[in-house]
């Protein structure tokens, strides 16, 4: 989903079920999550493969919920878009990226090896302030909502994992080789400085 | 009129922080501990600077707090106070060093982050100053001993410690080196303000640039060894090899040793990496491989540097893109 792929559980796009997550509150599950966009733009699906609906990171939830409402109704509530739209729009305004956020996170959750190469460059490219250490970590899903739903489960796995070690700097490496077990899928994790 | 005004504010600062700290130290809860000793922060800090000194010893109480989070916004308050007032070194340097020992490893780690841009302001502060004071011996010795300690947690059991003592070294070997025209300054750094070993007067009777040169060198030695040992963690290893390239970048001087040690390092990966921390590795180390390409320093490595860029995966206009720009005076001299 081009543009607004996701940095930290979940997508720009949307699918936040499982951590849930207000714009900076804790989710359902209790974690202090915020999700981002990596790229220069945000793009939706559109009536073809090579016709997406791109928009700008100013355009709110809102905006695009009722321009593609004007477009096409019946495609963009059949394919989930609309939904989806909808339910970001009552979570925050508008997407946000990544790259101009600047808070600082414990842990940096990717879902495409893409986005987390951006996110990585970003880090290279930062004014480096107090050096604090933030985990970023990839694991590879697929864009569409049956392995985003999944994927969501993952991720809560494995920052339930994350959450309970008392010493993750030390742990995290057998951490995240125990999940590659159980998920059986495999994960990209270096660290980057503030 | 406005004097008065600037005045009253003083009073009521003052008072504000007394009352704060009051406050502080009645409550059991952390975050609200962390949250008020931050506000006083920036009030003695920020809004006030007069008051640092007031209510200095006050603050530093606060690092025998019971809380981890309570001790790490103390030890962020002396990093501030030390940059805003470096006199101040003399009192939180030694709270430092108690700290570096603390039980829990988060506060060591600390500590740990906060040393390299204190070790630069007690350089500098050190270089101004005509005459070395009892205070002055007292706080490079402290330091020393600190630094000493950093060769010790290196070799630490616990793989964050390790990675921070990375960075703490990383730091320091930057300002004992030499700048020369192609080292690169990050964008934060005003160069006239860069402290390195060139800004260190001949007859400095505690700073002698010679041996600190040295001492420079051999912790980069320690950093190279530590790269190459055999059962080095997947994250140890892609710090340091960042913090390598960072120092080649800023210190072109150590450009050759660090591109050798990546090419031993590709073709000998450490055994007890796990298949997807291969993976971890190869990635960063192509993206630090393209990024010392870029330097212009890479001139005299370009064949091992490409060679090693193709073994990793990257393609021809990868390569091409980030080769280095060929300035002037190379064009002129060829």
């Amino acid at each position: 989903a081009g543009g607004g792929r996701d940095v930290r559980e979940g997508e720009e796009r949307g699918r936040r079920e499982e951590l849930g997550g207000g714009m900076r509150g804790e989710s359902k599950k209790g974690f202090c999550v915020r999700s981002f966009g990596t790229g220069n733009q945000v793009k939706l699906p559109g009536p073809a493969l090579d016709k997406p609906n791109i928009y700008d990171f100013n355009t709110t939830y809102d905006e695009m919920y009722k321009d593609l409402h004007r477009k096409d109704p019946e495609l963009y509530t059949q394919n989930g878009i609309l939904h989806m739209l909808d339910r970001n729009r009552r979570i925050k305004p508008r997407p946000e990226r990544f790259q101009a956020c600047k808070d600082k996170f414990d842990i940096i959750v990717t879902c495409e090896e893409r986005v987390y190469d951006q996110v990585i460059e970003d880090f290279e490219s930062r004014v480096k302030e107090d050096m604090q250490p933030v985990h970023i970590i990839n694991i590879d899903i697929q864009d569409n909502h049956e392995e985003a739903t999944l994927g969501a489960f993952l991720i809560l796995d494995l920052v339930t994992m994350l959450q309970d070690s008392e010493d993750l700097d030390n742990e995290i490496d057998e951490i995240l080789q125990d999940f590659e077990g159980k998920s059986n899928r495999s994960v990209l994790h270096t660290l980057g400085f503030y | 009129m406005e004097e008065e005004k600037a005045n009253e504010d003083t009073t009521s600062t003052y008072d504000k922080v007394v009352s704060l700290l009051n406050e502080a130290s009645l409550l059991h809860k952390d975050s609200q501990k962390t949250n008020i000793l931050r506000q006083v922060q920036e009030l003695i800090i920020h809004k006030d600077p007069n008051l640092l000194d007031n209510f200095l010893d006050e603050m530093l109480a606060f690092q025998s707090d019971k809380s981890i989070d309570v001790k790490k916004v103390v030890i962020s308050f002396m990093e501030d106070a030390c940059k805003h007032d470096y006199g101040l070194l003399h009192k939180t340097l030694p709270c430092l060093q108690i700290l570096l020992q603390d039980e829990n490893v988060n506060v060591q780690k600390k500590v740990i982050l906060t040393l390299p841009s204190l070790y630069k302001i007690m350089v500098s502060w050190l270089i101004k100053s005509k005459t070395m004071t009892d205070d002055k011996t007292f706080v490079w010795e402290t330091m020393k001993a600190m630094k000493k300690k950093m060769f010790d947690m290196i070799d630490s059991e616990n793989d964050g410690v390790r990675t921070h003592a990375v960075k703490f070294m990383e730091g320091i070997i930057l300002v004992l080196s030499r700048k020369t025209s192609d080292s690169e300054v990050p964008k934060n750094i005003k160069p006239e303000s860069d402290v390195t070993i060139d800004s260190i007067p001949e007859d400095h009777t505690l700073l002698k640039a010679k041996r600190l040169e040295e001492e420079g060198k051999k912790m980069f030695d320690v950093l190279l060894q530590f790269q190459g040992s055999p059962h080095i963690s997947s994250i140890n290893l892609m710090t340091v090899m960042g913090s390598l390239t960072n120092i080649a970048k800023q210190r072109p001087t150590f450009f050759g040793k660090v591109v050798q040690s990546f090419e031993t390092l590709q073709v000998n990966l450490p055994p007890t990496l796990a298949k997807s921390q291969v993976s971890s590795v190869r990635k960063n180390l192509k993206m630090h491989m393209l990024s010392l390409l870029k330097h212009s320093a890479s001139h005299d490595y370009l064949t091992q540097i490409t060679t090693l860029l193709t073994d990793l995966g990257a393609t021809n206009s990868e390569v091409m893109k980030n080769m280095p720009k060929i300035d002037e005076s190379r064009k002129r001299k060829a």
